[in-house]
């Protein structure tokens, strides 16, 4: 007994001390500049054990003051156990969107503004989807993730070559530049190629898009891979990503939902959504991309009823 | 009093025992999928007894190995070496050592020993505040006659847009005597994976499909700076071509736009491509390798669902059935009667061998045979 619970301290320690966050949603400020629609935030899905999760991942090197940080990636999952479906809709992090804090910026800033609970409140209610919960990763995080379950097998798309990848995982000069070629064809990757892989978005016409689409093959390789693990896993699995995760689900709901993650082995009932041109055109302030709301709700409100 | 002592004493050693073996016995629970994979030298159990023939070489960590008569050797230590491909004589490995911001071509002997540097795409120190002027060097084949080295090479490139092409150089030249071969489209990765063929070149290009998604596409060339014929479609989205010994047949690797990678086959005449076969499509399949002997096909693909690369043996008779028997010839003279129909065999269906069980092969690395 003792010695099972001193095995299963780190994951313990690591399930008390990141899950259940409380999130802060900010009161949203009026503007008089708003002018895309407002869909009223509605209230949980009808459908029956539906749940919607918005998934953060952020830089969070030393160029960062913590939990001011951008996020790279913004991926809304809505989940339906009954019918054992996912839907991925990927959010381009230059979105030029009304902020919940106040004002209109690019869609990644709203957690630098006010944490995961304005990321939630924005997309809660530019997209009027009801959410949840958020699960946060920082960089290290995924890298650790992933070395942790022994990395994952991919088929990338093609070669991912960047002259000027940034180099501020393992500290050093956090504004430094690096190489970055991965190859093109089926591999294994470790956390950092995994990273390099989902992260590099300069040799790619469609930018932020074709690195969403990267992004949402790294998580599907992560959870096939995760039906290879098992309970005792879990130790070293926390040690890794200690400090590097937070969610709002409660540790209760978290025990709960293990069990409904590895029924979920259908891939053709994945649905996985990047909003590409015509939903967005890239010519807003400063570098952002303008949504086209008249044809990005309807499809949201599809998906995310 | 003492007895009590004793006793309590005993306990607490009993329970310390007890949670201690627990601790150990659930730490050798985890799961074989969190293992690192093991060195092909120290790997157990050992290459099976799958004889393959000849000398097969391939890259795991940095570092290059050979496999020969079921026994791995570590030719070099490791430190970024990967792409093995061999000299027409055999008697030369022609290999990429890769480094942080560039990679170059080495020539070594057998034994892993470094001949001579062949590339050198490290920027000048002068240069060195800037990424961009580094080169990369990868995919090294050299041609029949061993006069020409062929690879794939990061320019021109420009800005952001880094992408590869094929280059071809005079093998005890320099890159300044090369010359450039295909066009690569922007921002795609570029062409990569030349393998010379009578006659030109055949190699692997990305670029975006119709539905905007990048793809690749084999394509044959037999002029400089022309990217020639486009050999497979773009739904197909193939890559890593192998040409068979006798030159009539490749073999790919196709995804169809999906995580998936089927080994395909088709007939080869030189120009174009013949009918595909899927012929492993419940794997995903990288470096399809012709044993020399066409005997079979080598390749590297996972042990176990999402696990580390592995080695794979196809014999032939998977892909190559034997010709159906002919009837047998009734003997004294011309038959009359209806001809004998010779009566159908059950198919045998001939299954891959995992030649490896614990390894992570370099998927992304081709496979070098010798004979």
């Amino acid at each position: 007994m003792a010695g099972g619970l001193a095995y299963f301290l780190p994951a313990a320690q690591l399930a008390l001390d990141a899950t259940g966050q409380v999130i802060r949603v900010p009161t949203p400020s009026p503007t008089d500049l708003f002018t895309s629609p407002v869909p009223q935030s509605p209230s949980p899905s009808p459908t029956t054990g539906a749940f919607t999760v918005l998934l953060l991942g952020s830089d969070d090197d030393s160029k960062f003051e913590s939990d001011h940080v951008l996020t790279q990636s913004m991926i809304l999952v809505r989940i339906v156990p009954s019918t054992k479906e996912v839907t991925m809709l990927s959010i381009p992090r230059d979105l030029y969107v009304h902020l919940s804090p106040g004002g209109f910026g690019k869609i990644d800033g709203a957690y630098s503004y006010g944490g995961p609970g304005a990321a939630i409140a924005t997309v809660s209610q530019d997209f009027g989807v009801h959410i949840d919960d958020y699960i946060w990763v920082g960089l290290l995080g995924l890298i650790k993730v992933i070395d942790a379950i022994g990395g994952i097998d991919v088929v990338t798309s093609h070669p991912v070559m960047d002259d000027y990848y940034p180099a501020d995982v393992y500290g050093g000069w956090p504004y430094d530049f690096e190489r970055v070629a991965v190859l093109g064809g089926p591999q294994h990757l470790d956390g950092i190629h995994a990273m390099q892989y989902v992260r590099s978005r300069h040799g790619d016409l469609q930018s932020d898009f074709g690195r969403s689409q990267r992004q949402q093959q790294v998580l599907m390789a992560i959870r096939q891979k995760a039906h290879q693990l098992s309970p005792e896993d879990l130790p070293k699995l926390s040690s890794a990503i200690g400090g590097e995760l937070k969610t709002s689900i409660p540790l209760s709901r978290v025990a709960a939902l293990l069990p409904l993650a590895a029924s979920f082995d259908n891939p053709d009932q994945i649905r996985q959504i990047v909003l590409l041109p015509p939903y967005t055109h890239g010519d807003g302030p400063d570098g952002s991309i303008q949504p086209d709301w008249a044809r990005i709700l309807p499809l949201v409100h599809k998906y995310f009823p | 009093m003492i007895a009590r002592g004793v006793l309590g004493v005993a306990l607490a050693a009993v329970m310390l025992i007890c949670g201690t073996m627990t601790f150990l016995y659930l730490g050798t629970r985890t799961s074989k999928a969190t293992v690192p994979p093991a060195k092909p030298t120290a790997a157990t159990p050992r290459a099976q007894a799958q004889s393959l023939p000849g000398t097969l070489y391939l890259a795991q960590s940095g570092a290059i190995y050979s496999l020969s008569a079921g026994r791995f050797h570590q030719l070099t230590p490791e430190a970024g070496w990967t792409m093995p491909s061999l000299s027409p004589d055999g008697n030369s490995i022609i290999a990429v050592k890769q480094a942080r911001m560039s990679s170059d071509v080495y020539v070594l002997n057998r034994f892993g020993g470094v001949v001579r540097q062949v590339t050198n795409n490290a920027a000048p120190a002068r240069l060195a505040y800037d990424p961009g002027f580094n080169h990369w060097s990868f995919y090294p084949r050299l041609s029949a006659d061993g006069a020409t080295l062929w690879m794939a090479y990061d320019k021109p490139k420009y800005g952001y847009d880094v992408i590869l092409s094929i280059w071809a150089m005079p093998f005890g030249g320099t890159i300044a005597q090369g010359k450039l071969w295909t066009s690569a489209a922007d921002y795609t990765g570029g062409d990569v994976q030349p393998v010379p063929v009578s006659g030109g070149v055949i190699y692997t290009k990305y670029d975006y499909g119709p539905d905007l998604q990048l793809v690749g596409r084999l394509w044959f060339t037999n002029r400089a700076f022309s990217a020639g014929r486009a050999l497979t479609s773009p739904d197909e989205d193939c890559r890593n071509p192998s040409v068979s010994p006798d030159g009539t047949q490749i073999a790919m690797i196709c995804t169809y736009e999906k995580q998936v990678s089927y080994l395909v086959l088709a007939a080869w005449n030189g120009s174009t491509l013949g009918a595909r076969r899927a012929i492993i499509t419940n794997q995903m399949v990288a470096q399809p390798t012709w044993a020399p002997d066409g005997s079979g096909i080598a390749y590297l693909a996972p042990g176990v669902a999402a696990g580390p690369f592995q080695l794979w043996w196809l014999p032939r008779a998977a892909y190559a059935p034997p010709p159906t028997p002919a009837p047998t010839p009734t003997p004294g003279g011309p038959h009359n009667g209806p001809l004998p129909t010779p009566s159908p065999t059950a198919p045998v269906v001939v299954k891959p061998v995992q030649v490896t069980t614990n390894n992570g092969f370099d998927a992304t690395s081709p496979l070098a045979w010798r004979g």
